[in-house]
């Protein structure tokens, strides 16, 4: 099934029945007010939802589900919005459940090493509430400071600490939700090996398609003892990229790995003025963490590889204010991008590390090829990069060359062996790739797991998986975005 | 009913994924005959037992190594393959796959996928759903499926490989596998320290949450299992007092140097006795570690999860009760053995159910591991029902609908 049809504009009477459980603060039904949540970090896709409730319970929630099955109208989870690929998107109207009300920390417990939090945690808030403990929470997407522990779990989030530490999965021990039947059911917990198939693993990920989560229980991470940090400016990327592999084939994994390109370091150069040399084709911020002795012996050998690549100079940090000013120039990078562009669209595809060097020179190639510039941040160590297209969103013919220049890098980045998004989601906006990483009966496969969570389509419908009768290309084609609901 | 025996006439060794793929497709459609995949045979204690005769279907035939692209940290291999050979290959480049499963030598990657073995170091490693990024794997329809891929950060659809581990062959039958790496570390070494009480060791464990050190595996043994694994690994292990065991990796100085933080840290503790093992006697004791769970003529091996916190009231209970324990005490898992004096089917039974009681009220549970197949069927060899199950039941439907794949085998055994 496809989803409820028709795609509904919502009755007065659910909009009663929705009052009735969240209270008339909990309700927004204005147009006006509505217009904020028509789309997420993907701004080439809008759509006001019908309704927005704001639930501060999970009874409300369960309530919520059940009154839209009885009125057959989709809803969808929200939290903070940052999904960077039209997660939050509402694709044919509807109720959208934002969670953001349910943001505490239910339990923490240390010796156990797990806390249980509501999914509105903003993420950044669970490590600070931790801090002096010994312990923080290891995801930490650059958007940290705004999304949500919900949507991480959504999007199975990473950041740039993942080659290391993993990614929101490998983080979370346990789920509690509400599938879209409105039923409750808890998955996994506190203790690890839970006996049964791993529906917590599965769910992480699942882009809101399997349901709301209500709590999370994560794992906690001991705070590394000491760290290493540098920055080391190279005069090409290749250089960069041979340095960063040599690195990893020492037998070190950094925490972290992150390289950033002449475009983007004229940004944050203009913003922040951190003394970084504007020539420079690619600077490198290379971080490991760990007991004492062996962090700075591998900051030795990482300097010595550096410097043997042909880096320029490699700067360490030498206090921890150093270090958070180190960090403060990747972590306000997309901060600095409004100084050379109105308007931007950050991807996500992954490839074999080892063929990184192959995609950003494929990356040069097409920004020339379409015309419009192309900046490159990203998570080095694993692969993952965010080319950044710049571009002004009232110019409709640009905007249709960036979009075309997007898919030409992630369909290189298929043909490398990487993949469509490492981290952002597929969204709305990659539903037309699914085909392309996947085959027909993959995604039956899936579509059939779908089906057990999700069997009337209702919660998140439209997401993820192609629908029936969607050719996939509607995101080019329309001139005023706007997806409408596949029938 | 005790299970039925396996008619050795119907095994069948595919040599290629997709003869494997055509065979199941055909039996879906065609006979549909119950399939029984197996590796190495080195965990095939976990489950309910066969009731009905099917193919059994080596997958030691599938053991290619597809694709080892070192640099990126990535290998690519076919489920037959050993842990031992896997290893091997691994340590030319001085990288590893940093899973404890027993014996090794016959242990397949892809029967340690589907039983979610873990051993000691799963304390600072973690355990298989966090090293495997892609899969091929073949339902019960016969369809053959990908999930993941080749890269260590894929979000690109639904997470089916985490379905897939530990699902004991029940979902699909795994034929490739893309496990991310760790590096090999230079050395190892383990302190070894005796204890006059497992609340003393609660005590150190405790002190270790804030240690300088990072141990990657938190071990514990009461005296009958510290008399076992003495006995085995051949090292002069205290065996009249509980033993906790940690073990630390990386080079030889940051070893040296995690050794003497532990010891003074623990210092303070009261240890009764302590030594520490070389890196060679380290590796020889980790290995008879990760061999405890199969180690077995004993008549029940159960394997109890909870609050690590909890983990060693746990130990001094069943310590009561004559059984040898085993704590992985970071994670809060006891793998157990019942003292050979317990014998009957409702001795079993009420010894279990007290066991499983107090794991459940410490937020766990408790699956029996291995047990003389007469008893099978009347224990509930997965613990109490979780509240995910009937949903698990729906997976395993959609996958699996004609319930071809080792039928029967888990969650309520039916």
């Amino acid at each position: 099934m496809s989803g409820p049809s028709p795609p509904a504009a919502v009755s007065k009477e659910l909009l009663d029945r929705l009052e009735g459980i969240v209270g008339r603060d909990g309700l927004i039904c204005d147009l006006q007010e509505l217009i904020v949540y028509e789309c997420d970090g993907y701004v080439i896709e809008k759509k006001a939802p019908d309704v927005v409730v704001l639930p501060t319970s999970t009874e409300q929630i369960v309530e919520i589900v059940k009154v839209c099955n009885q009125y057959d109208v989709p809803f969808l989870p929200r939290g903070a919005g940052t999904s960077l690929a039209g997660g939050c998107l509402p694709v044919g109207g509807g109720v959208m459940i934002a969670v953001t009300r349910m943001r505490g920390i239910l339990e923490v417990n240390l010796r156990d090493r797990y806390a249980v939090v509501e999914p509105g945690l903003v993420n950044v808030q669970l490590t600070q509430h931790l801090k002096g403990t010994g312990f923080h929470y290891a995801p930490d997407p650059s958007s940290q400071g705004a999304c949500t522990i919900g949507g991480n779990v959504a999007t199975n989030s990473g950041g740039p600490h993942t080659l290391k530490y993993g990614v929101t999965v490998n983080h979370v021990l346990g789920i509690e939700a509400v599938l879209p039947d409105g039923s409750l059911v808890e998955l996994g917990g506190p203790s690890e090996d839970s006996p049964g198939y791993d529906l917590t693993g599965l769910f992480v990920g699942s882009e809101g398609t399997f349901g709301i989560c209500t709590k999370v229980t994560v794992r906690l991470t001991r705070d590394p003892a000491a760290y290493r940090t540098m920055l080391a400016v190279f005069e090409s990327v290749s250089d960069a990229t041979n340095a960063i592999s040599n690195i990893i084939g020492a037998g070190i994994v950094p925490a972290a790995l992150e390289m950033m390109d002449q475009g983007i370091v004229e940004a944050v150069e203009g913003a922040f003025h951190f003394g970084f040399p504007l020539d420079a084709a690619a600077v490198v911020l290379i971080e490991v963490d760990g007991l004492d002795v062996v962090v700075e012996d591998e900051a030795c050998q990482i300097i010595e590889i550096c410097n043997q690549a042909g880096a320029r100079e490699v700067r360490k940090a030498n206090s921890p204010e150093e270090r958070q000013l180190l960090w403060k120039c990747r972590k306000q990078a997309f901060g600095a991008i409004g100084r050379l562009s109105p308007s931007y669209c950050t991807q996500d595809g992954v490839v074999p590390r080892t063929r990184l060097p192959e995609i950003l020179e494929f990356i040069t190639q097409c920004a020339s090829r379409h015309d419009i510039r192309i900046v490159n941040v990203f998570h080095a160590g694993d692969g993952n990069i965010h080319p950044i297209l710049l571009f002004d969103e009232r110019d409709a013919e640009q905007v249709q060359r960036v979009l075309h220049a997007s898919d030409e890098i992630l369909t290189k980045c298929l043909e490398l062996g990487g993949s469509v998004t490492g981290e952002h989601g597929i969204g709305v906006e990659k539903i037309s790739f699914m085909d392309k990483l996947f085959t027909t009966t993959d995604l039956e496969v899936m579509e059939g797991i779908r089906n057990v969570f999700n069997p009337d389509g209702r919660c998140s419908p439209h997401k993820l998986l192609p629908s029936a009768g969607a050719c996939g290309m509607e995101h080019i084609e329309q001139s005023h975005p706007g997806r409408r609901a596949a029938l | 009913m005790s299970g039925l025996p396996d008619n050795p006439d119907r095994q069948w060794t595919p040599s290629t994924q997709s003869e494997l793929q055509r065979f199941v497709a055909d039996n879906a459609s065609g006979q549909k005959t119950p399939l029984y995949p197996v590796g190495g045979r080195t965990s095939l204690g976990l489950g309910y037992p066969r009731t009905a005769p099917g193919v059994t279907i080596c997958m030691s035939g599938l053991k290619r190594t597809v694709d080892y692209p070192a640099r990126d940290m990535t290998i690519t291999v076919e489920p037959g393959l050993t842990l031992a050979e896997l290893a091997n290959q691994l340590a030319v480049e001085r990288q590893q796959l940093p899973i404890d499963v027993p014996l090794a030598h016959r242990a397949s990657v892809g029967g340690a996928v589907a039983k979610n073995i873990a051993g000691p170091r799963r304390f600072g490693y973690g355990t298989l759903r966090d090293y495997l990024i892609g899969v091929t794997a073949i339902d019960g329809q016969g369809r053959m499926f990908h999930a993941g891929g080749r890269v260590v950060k894929n979000v690109a659809g639904y997470d089916l490989c985490k379905l897939l581990v530990g699902s004991l062959g029940s979902l699909a039958l795994i034929s490739q596998l893309t496990f991310k790496l760790k590096p090999l570390p230079e050395s190892a070494g383990t302190l070894v320290m005796g204890f006059s009480s497992f609340s003393a060791i609660d005590e150190a464990l405790e002190r270790l949450l804030t240690s300088a050190a990072r141990p990657v595996a938190l071990e514990v043994l009461n005296p009958m299992a510290a008399r076992q694994v003495a006995t085995e690994s051949k090292l002069p292990l205290s065996v009249d007092t509980p033993l906790l065991m940690l073990r630390v990796e990386g080079t030889e100085r940051e070893v040296e140097c995690q050794l003497t933080t532990l010891q003074d840290e623990l210092r303070h503790h009261s240890p009764t006795k302590t030594g520490v093992l070389s890196a060679d006697d380290s590796a020889r004791l980790l290995e008879v570690l990760s061999e405890y769970r199969v180690s077995s003529d004993d008549p029940l091996t159960f394997k109890a999860n909870l609050l690590p916190s909890k983990a060693m009231q746990f130990a001094e209970w069943a310590t009561q009760s004559g059984i040898a324990v085993q704590v992985h005490a970071g994670n809060g898992i006891v793998i157990g053995h019942l003292p050979d004096n317990v014998t009957s089917a409702p001795q079993i039974e009420g010894r279990i159910e007290s066991l499983r009681s107090f794991a459940r009220q410490r937020r766990g549970n408790l699956v029996i591991l291995n047990c003389d197949s007469q008893w099978k069927r009347d224990l509930p060899l997965f613990g109490e029902p979780e509240p995910g199950w009937p949903l698990m039941e729906r997976v395993k439907a959609t996958l699996d609908p004609q319930n071809l794949l080792n039928p029967g085998i888990f969650l309520y055994g039916r």
